[in-house]
C-alpha cells in the first residue's frame, strides 16, 4: 500500500512536472485582474498544461520578479495595460536581466491601448522597434474578415505559418488544416531589425499596411507610412543566445475567447470557417515559454577508431595526428511533455567540426540508429585526424530559428608522433636500395679491416729508398 | 730534334701546305712529310698518353706499399657505392629521405675516413703527423668508423 502510494505521488509529480521544459510559474500582467475572464480560455489551456499561473497589475506592491537575486518566476506573459509606465518593479532593465537569467517573456500589443515605455524600451533594446506613437493598427484591403469588418477591414485572416524555409522546423504549422485562417483583430505590427536572434512568426500580407487611426485617419502620405507588408512582423520570436525566448504577439484580441471561438469569412467566399486561433496560441505561447523546440545534449563521446591501447577509452584527453577518431553526440527534443529524439529538419544538416583557430574538418554528423532510443536520437561522424598537432575542439555549433541554440565544445589536445611510432625503414620498400647502401659500406669494412689486419706492413726502408 | 722543329714551324706558314693547327705539330715530325703528318701525329699522341698512364700505373705499383693499395681499393668501391646510392635518389625519389640520408652519408663518411687513414699512414706525410703511429691511426679509423655505423643504422631507424 505504501509503495503503491509513493509510485502514484511519484507518477502525479511527472505529470505536475510535464509541462514547460524549465518551469511552471507564470506570471500574467494585467491591468485589472479581473480582466483574465476575457482570456479564460488560453490562460485554462497553460493551467491545463500544469502551469501555475500568478496574476498582478503593474501597480501592485508586491510584484517583482526576483527574489533574493534568483527569478521568482521562470516565465511572464504582458497583456496590454493602459498605464504609460510599467512601474519599478518592471523596468526595462530588470526585464533584460530576466532574459538573461533564462526567464521567458511573451508580450501582447495592441492597437486600442499603446504599448508600456517599459516594454518599448525592452524591444527597441533587442532592435524590435514599434511606431513611435508606441502603437498602430495593421489593416488589409484584401484579406480581411467579411463577417466583423466589413468596413474597418481590421480583422486579418491570416494563412497558417509555414516556415519561412524549407530547412526550418516547423513548430506552428505543422498539422494545420488547410484553409484554416487565424483572426488578428486590431493589432498592432512591428519591424524586426536584421539580427540573427530574431524571427518573424507570422508576417502580413503584401496588402496589409500599419497607420495610426488617430493622426492619419484622413491620409496617409507614403513618407510616413511605418510598415507594409511582409516587412511588418504580426507575431514575432526572438531566442537569445542564453535561448531565453521571448514572443511578439501583435494582437492581445487574437488570444481571447472571443476570436477562438469566432466564425470568419475570406472576401469573396461565403462560407463560415472557425478560426485556428486557439492552437496558434497554444503554439506561440508553447514555443515562447519552452515547451516545444527545445534541445538537449544527453551525451557527447569521442574515441579512438583503431584497434590497440586506448581503444576502450571514452573521450580520452589526448590524440595523435592522423588517428582514426569517432565522435557521437546524442540530442533529445523536449516535445510539450516529454523528451523524443531529436531529428533534424529535412534539408538541414547537423555538422561537426574538428577546429583549431578555424575548422580543419567540417563533417556530417550521420543518425546512429544503434545507439538511438525513443528518448534520444545519437548521431556519429567517425574521421581522421588532420596532420597537424595542437590543441583542437570537437564543436557541434547548431543553432537554427526556434531551436535551442546547441554549441557543444570538447578541447582535445592531437600531439605529434613520437619517435618510435614511424614505420621502420625496412617496412618502406623504397628504402631497401640505401639500406644496401649501408650494408654494403660496413661488409666492404669490415673486410678491408680483416685485411688490412693480416695484410704485412711495407717495409718502410725499401719504400724510401725507391720514392727517392 | 730543336732546330728542326724550329726550321718546320719557319717554314709551314710560307709554304701554306699545313692544314692543320700549330700544336699538334708538337712531337718529333719531320717537316717535309706534310700530308702525312696529321695521321701520324694523333697515333703519337695516343700512345704517349697510353705511355703516361702506363708509367704512372707502373710506378704506383711499384712504389705504393700494399696497405696503401688496399685502402685505395676500398675507397674506390665506396665511391661507385656512393654513386649508385645518389642515381637511386635522383631516378626514384627521396621517399624515406632519412633512409637515403643514412644510406648517402654512410658511404660518404666512410670514404673520408678512410682518406684520414690514408694520410696518416703514408710514409710521404710522416712529418705532418709525428705524434701519430700508424698502428693508433688505424685505431682510431675503427672507433670513428664504428660510431659511423651506430649512428647511420639507428638514423635509418
Amino acid at each position: 500500500m505504501k509503495s503503491f502510494l509513493s509510485f502514484s505521488l511519484l507518477l502525479l509529480a511527472t505529470l505536475v512536472s510535464a509541462i514547460s521544459s524549465t518551469g511552471d510559474r507564470l506570471l500574467a500582467v494585467l491591468d485589472d485582474v479581473a480582466e483574465k475572464a476575457t482570456y479564460s480560455k488560453f490562460l485554462g489551456d497553460l493551467e491545463s498544461r500544469g502551469f501555475k499561473i500568478t496574476y498582478e497589475t503593474p501597480k501592485s506592491e508586491s510584484l517583482s520578479l526576483f527574489r533574493l537575486g534568483e527569478r521568482k518566476y521562470d516565465h511572464v506573459i504582458f497583456f496590454p495595460t493602459k498605464a504609460k509606465g510599467l512601474g519599478p518593479n518592471l523596468t526595462p532593465n530588470l526585464l533584460v536581466q530576466f532574459l538573461n537569467q533564462k526567464g521567458n517573456i511573451l508580450l501582447t500589443l495592441s492597437s486600442e491601448v499603446p504599448a508600456a515605455t517599459s516594454l518599448v524600451s525592452l524591444l527597441t533594446e533587442l532592435d524590435i522597434t514599434l511606431p513611435s506613437d508606441r502603437t498602430g493598427l495593421v489593416v488589409d484591403h484584401f484579406n480581411h474578415d467579411v463577417l466583423s469588418a466589413a468596413d474597418a477591414h481590421d480583422v486579418l485572416l491570416l494563412p497558417v505559418p509555414r516556415p519561412a524555409r524549407p530547412d526550418v522546423a516547423d513548430l506552428f504549422a505543422s498539422g494545420a488544416p488547410a484553409d484554416t485562417p487565424i483572426a488578428f483583430p486590431r493589432g498592432a505590427g512591428v519591424l524586426l531589425g536584421a539580427g540573427p536572434l530574431l524571427t518573424p512568426i507570422v508576417r502580413a500580407p503584401a496588402t496589409a499596411y500599419l497607420y495610426n487611426p488617430k493622426e492619419q485617419a484622413e491620409v496617409l502620405a507614403a513618407d510616413e507610412l511605418f510598415g507594409a507588408g511582409a516587412q511588418l512582423a504580426l507575431v514575432a520570436g526572438m531566442q537569445a543566445r542564453n535561448s531565453a525566448r521571448l514572443a511578439v504577439v501583435g494582437s492581445a484580441e487574437m488570444l481571447s475567447d472571443k476570436w477562438f471561438d469566432a466564425k470568419v469569412t475570406k472576401v469573396g467566399e461565403k462560407k463560415e470557417v472557425p478560426t485556428y486561433n486557439r492552437e496558434v496560441a497554444k503554439r506561440v505561447a508553447g514555443w515562447a515559454f519552452q515547451e516545444t523546440g527545445v534541445l538537449k545534449v544527453n551525451w557527447v563521446e569521442h574515441r579512438l577508431n583503431e584497434a590497440g591501447p586506448g581503444a576502450n577509452v571514452s573521450n580520452p584527453a589526448m590524440y595523435r595526428i592522423k588517428n582514426d577518431v569517432t565522435y557521437k553526440i546524442s540530442l533529445s527534443q523536449w516535445d510539450w511533455d516529454k523528451w523524443t529524439g531529436f531529428t533534424v529538419p529535412a534539408n538541414d544538416d547537423l555538422q561537426l567540426e574538428f577546429s583549431m583557430l578555424s575548422p580543419f574538418h567540417r563533417l556530417h554528423l550521420a543518425v546512429d540508429a544503434a545507439h538511438s532510443s525513443p528518448e534520444a536520437t545519437a548521431y556519429t561522424a567517425s574521421f581522421k585526424l588532420p596532420d597537424q598537432h595542437g590543441i583542437f575542439n570537437f564543436k557541434v555549433n547548431y543553432k537554427r530559428p526556434f531551436l535551442t541554440n546547441i554549441e557543444e565544445k570538447n578541447t582535445v589536445s592531437v600531439r605529434h608522433m613520437a619517435h618510435d611510432e614511424w614505420p621502420r625503414s625496412y617496412v618502406i620498400s623504397g628504402a631497401w636500395p640505401w639500406i644496401a647502401g649501408i650494408g654494403a659500406t660496413i661488409t666492404a669494412w669490415l673486410a678491408f679491416v680483416a685485411v688490412w689486419m693480416f695484410s704485412k706492413p711495407a717495409d718502410a726502408r725499401v719504400v724510401l729508398k725507391k720514392t727517392q | 730534334m730543336a732546330p728542326k722543329r724550329h726550321n718546320a714551324r719557319d717554314i709551314t706558314p710560307s709554304a701554306a701546305a699545313t692544314t692543320q693547327a700549330g700544336p699538334t705539330t708538337a712531337g718529333t715530325v719531320p717537316a717535309t712529310a706534310a700530308v702525312t703528318k696529321p695521321y701520324r701525329v694523333s697515333v703519337t699522341t695516343k700512345d704517349s698518353w697510353a705511355q703516361v698512364v702506363g708509367n704512372v700505373w707502373s710506378h704506383y705499383l711499384k712504389t705504393t706499399p700494399q696497405r696503401t693499395k688496399l685502402i685505395d681499393v676500398f675507397m674506390a668501391f665506396l665511391i661507385v657505392v656512393g654513386a649508385l646510392q645518389f642515381l637511386y635518389c635522383v631516378l626514384a625519389g627521396n621517399y624515406p629521405f632519412n633512409a637515403f640520408l643514412s644510406g648517402f652519408s654512410a658511404t660518404v663518411g666512410q670514404f673520408v675516413l678512410t682518406a684520414s687513414l690514408r694520410m696518416q699512414t703514408t710514409e710521404a706525410n710522416k712529418s705532418d703527423f709525428p705524434s701519430v703511429s700508424p698502428e693508433r691511426a688505424f685505431a682510431d679509423y675503427v672507433v670513428c668508423s664504428l660510431i659511423l655505423h651506430f649512428f647511420c643504422v639507428n638514423f635509418i631507424n
